[in-house]
């Protein structure tokens, strides 16, 4: 697993890459937009972690040309500038996410985690019904079942298991799941998410059965098979 | 309809122009009306006075006659008198005879000089005219003296008439020019106003005509201007250093926050214990999370001069129903019950997160401050939303302060907050043309959001 920084900042651009060599990635440096351009465009990587402001290259032009020459590597958009519209424009040139600075480490490695799994899952068939061990969900008739008993869910707490069920074994943060749920570009910044999960647990984990549901303790929530 | 109504606002307004100009429409009728009255008293006054005069000189001297002449000879004199006399019509009647011009006592006949009027028939012109005069009691006889006044009267009534419509005129164009006078001021101190209201609502940049007259009103609108150009030059110093001071700070932090980070990690490796440095971070992550929300605050707020582009038309109702979605639980926890009315369809052109965003501070705020078991309501409006709860509600002397950044209330400061929220939430609104009033819910507070799009 390759992985590609492109960022001007030395602190940023060494923390990253001591971080990503932790978790087992190959981390190649850029501190520029042209040199990072050069080396984004050879295509050997998995991943490419893009800064907004560039000296040489903007971040953005990095990405549409790189996406204009038909790589389809995901990029993930660090930026410093978190507005609606700056988010809405890196995704519109081709980013697959933006993170703003400054930001915390297990939420970028769980959203780097996210990209390359799905980057390798695009090819999956298209499924109308998930499974985690005996957790049922039919996405057509919008149901959910726990070894056999129907769940009552709302709408909301359908859509949170159903993400949850998706990336089944993959840590996912509370912002990732505001995102997926609530589909607004905002950070409720409270702990109104885990109050949410917490609802969601009593419903899907009845007294005696296997817990599907993990807190991962600073960072958010993995569904687990055999937990 | 609206139309009266912004007329009658207008009118309201100009009360004290409307003041004036009756005060300025009253002293010109004052003065016609004195004016009329001495010329009047010099014409036709003069006149009238003069004949009363003669008519006096007249009976006095007939009355002395009458006492130093017996009545032959002040009859014989009489006769002479009273034809030659062109102007005065004499009579003198004594138990026998008449003689003069008249040939009948008029009835209602009163002491002189006290004059009555009369009708006389005259033969000659065949037509009635009427005089005035007035009967002297003589030793032997009654003499009468009568005047045909009959053209002063016209006169008099000609005069009456004349003055009548030159104060209806005088009036009328005290009036006219005081209507013209007061909209023109009107509509000058409206426009005044008019740039007052859009730097009340945020847009420091709004500036007040000024024409080629170099008149008061010029000059006012001139100081006024360069005070709105020194005021924004202020405050854009002021949100450029706090901006400089957070998007600076931002950087370090961060990289603080990196380093803070790699310890955990590290101590978690060697299972060393990290807990303080976990509370550091969290304190860390409540001073990049002001940052940010200034920074976004300053943006919103410059963003009002440049209004977005990148607005779209926004379902207000799914914003509401998100909203609720996302508090239900922590009201929950607080045995709060939250209500939602939104039966009505209704769009608005803007920014969905941003708005997301407003509805969800203001029912989160709700939650935190009306206390357990309150009740939350979230009411969809036509031209926006209600927020009510029924807590312990904002006194009057704070309902504005609580707009300012960072302020908070005193008997708040113990629960979590940074006093960002409702300055965040006004902007957003003002962003999108909207206004925001916070009322008495009797009790608690109702926070009332409209948008004039």
């Amino acid at each position: 697993m390759r992985i590609l920084v492109i960022e001007d900042n030395q602190t940023t651009r060494e923390y990253l890459q001591k971080a990503l060599q932790e978790q087992g990635y190959e981390v190649d440096l850029a501190d520029n937009g042209q040199d990072g351009l050069f080396l984004a465009l050879e295509g050997k990587y998995q991943l490419i972690l893009l800064d907004r402001m560039l000296p040489k290259l903007d971040g953005l032009t990095v990405l549409s040309t790189l996406r204009k020459a038909g790589k389809e590597t995901p990029v993930l958009i660090l930026s410093a500038l978190d507005s609606v519209s700056e988010r809405v424009k890196g995704l519109r040139e081709g980013g697959d996410d933006y993170l703003i600075k400054p930001f915390a480490l297990s939420e970028l490695l769980v959203r780097i985690e996210i990209l390359i799994q799905r980057k390798g899952n695009t090819s999956q068939q298209l499924t109308s019904t998930l499974q985690v061990a005996d957790l049922k969900m039919d996405l057509l008739s919008h149901k959910a079942f726990r070894g056999g008993n129907e769940l009552t869910l709302q709408p909301k707490e359908f859509k949170l298991l159903r993400y949850l069920m998706e990336h089944s074994g993959q840590v996912v943060s509370r912002s990732m799941l505001f995102e997926a749920v609530w589909d607004y570009q905002f950070d409720p910044q409270t702990n109104v998410i885990d109050v949410h999960m917490a609802r969601l647990r009593k419903k899907v984990e009845l007294d005696g059965v296997t817990p599907l549901l993990e807190t991962v303790r600073g960072i958010g929530y993995r569904m687990v098979e055999n937990g | 309809m609206a139309s009266v109504t912004e007329w009658w606002k207008t009118v309201k307004q100009a009360r004290s122009i409307w003041r004036l100009t009756f005060l300025y429409t009253g002293l010109l009728l004052a003065v016609v009306i004195v004016l009329l009255v001495v010329l009047f008293q010099l014409s036709i006054g003069q006149m009238s006075r003069q004949q009363h005069l003669q008519m006096d000189n007249i009976i006095q001297q007939q009355t002395q006659l009458a006492q130093q002449l017996n009545n032959d000879e002040f009859i014989a004199q009489f006769k002479l008198q009273a034809e030659s006399s062109r102007q005065y019509l004499l009579t003198y009647q004594t138990q026998s005879k008449m003689i003069g011009r008249l040939n009948s006592i008029p009835s209602n006949l009163s002491q002189c000089s006290k004059l009555a009027r009369f009708p006389i028939w005259l033969d000659k012109y065949e037509e009635i005219r009427l005089i005035s005069g007035c009967s002297q009691s003589l030793p032997d006889g009654l003499l009468i003296i009568a005047i045909d006044d009959e053209y002063l009267y016209d006169l008099k009534g000609q005069f009456i008439t004349a003055s009548m419509i030159a104060l209806c005129l005088a009036l009328l164009m005290g009036l006219i020019t005081g209507l013209i006078f007061s909209t023109r001021v009107l509509k000058r101190i409206n426009s005044i106003n008019k740039v007052a209201l859009r730097v009340e609502s945020g847009q420091l940049s709004a500036r007040i005509a000024v024409s080629k007259h170099n008149d008061e009103y010029d000059h006012m609108a001139l100081h006024i201007n360069t005070m709105l150009n020194q005021l924004q030059h202020s405050f854009e110093t002021i949100a450029g250093i706090t901006d400089a001071i957070a998007h600076d700070l931002r950087t370090p932090l961060g990289h603080l926050r990196q380093q803070l980070e790699s310890e955990i990690e590290a101590n978690l490796k060697h299972n060393l214990p990290s807990e303080q440095l976990q509370s550091m971070l969290e304190k860390l992550d409540e001073i990049l999370f002001t940052f940010s929300a200034m920074l976004e605050l300053t943006r919103l707020q410059q963003q009002q001069e440049q209004k977005s582009q990148h607005f779209k038309t926004v379902n207000l109702q799914q914003i509401m129903v998100d909203a609720v979605d996302l508090i239900e639980p922590l009201t929950e926890e607080k045995q709060q019950i939250i209500k939602l009315k939104s039966d009505l369809e209704v769009s608005i052109k803007g920014d969905a997160s941003l708005l997301f965003r407003a509805v969800y501070n203001l029912l989160e705020n709700a939650s935190k401050y009306a206390g357990d078991k309150a009740t939350i309501s979230l009411q969809l409006t036509k031209n926006g939303f209600i927020v009510s709860d029924n807590g312990p509600g904002i006194c009057d002397s704070e309902k504005d302060k609580v707009f300012q950044r960072l302020y908070r209330i005193e008997k708040s400061r113990q629960i979590a907050g940074f006093g960002l929220g409702l300055t965040l939430v006004k902007a957003i609104i003002q962003l999108h043309n909207g206004s925001i009033k916070l009322l008495d819910n009797n009790p608690g507070l109702s926070v009332q959001v409209e948008f004039s799009q």
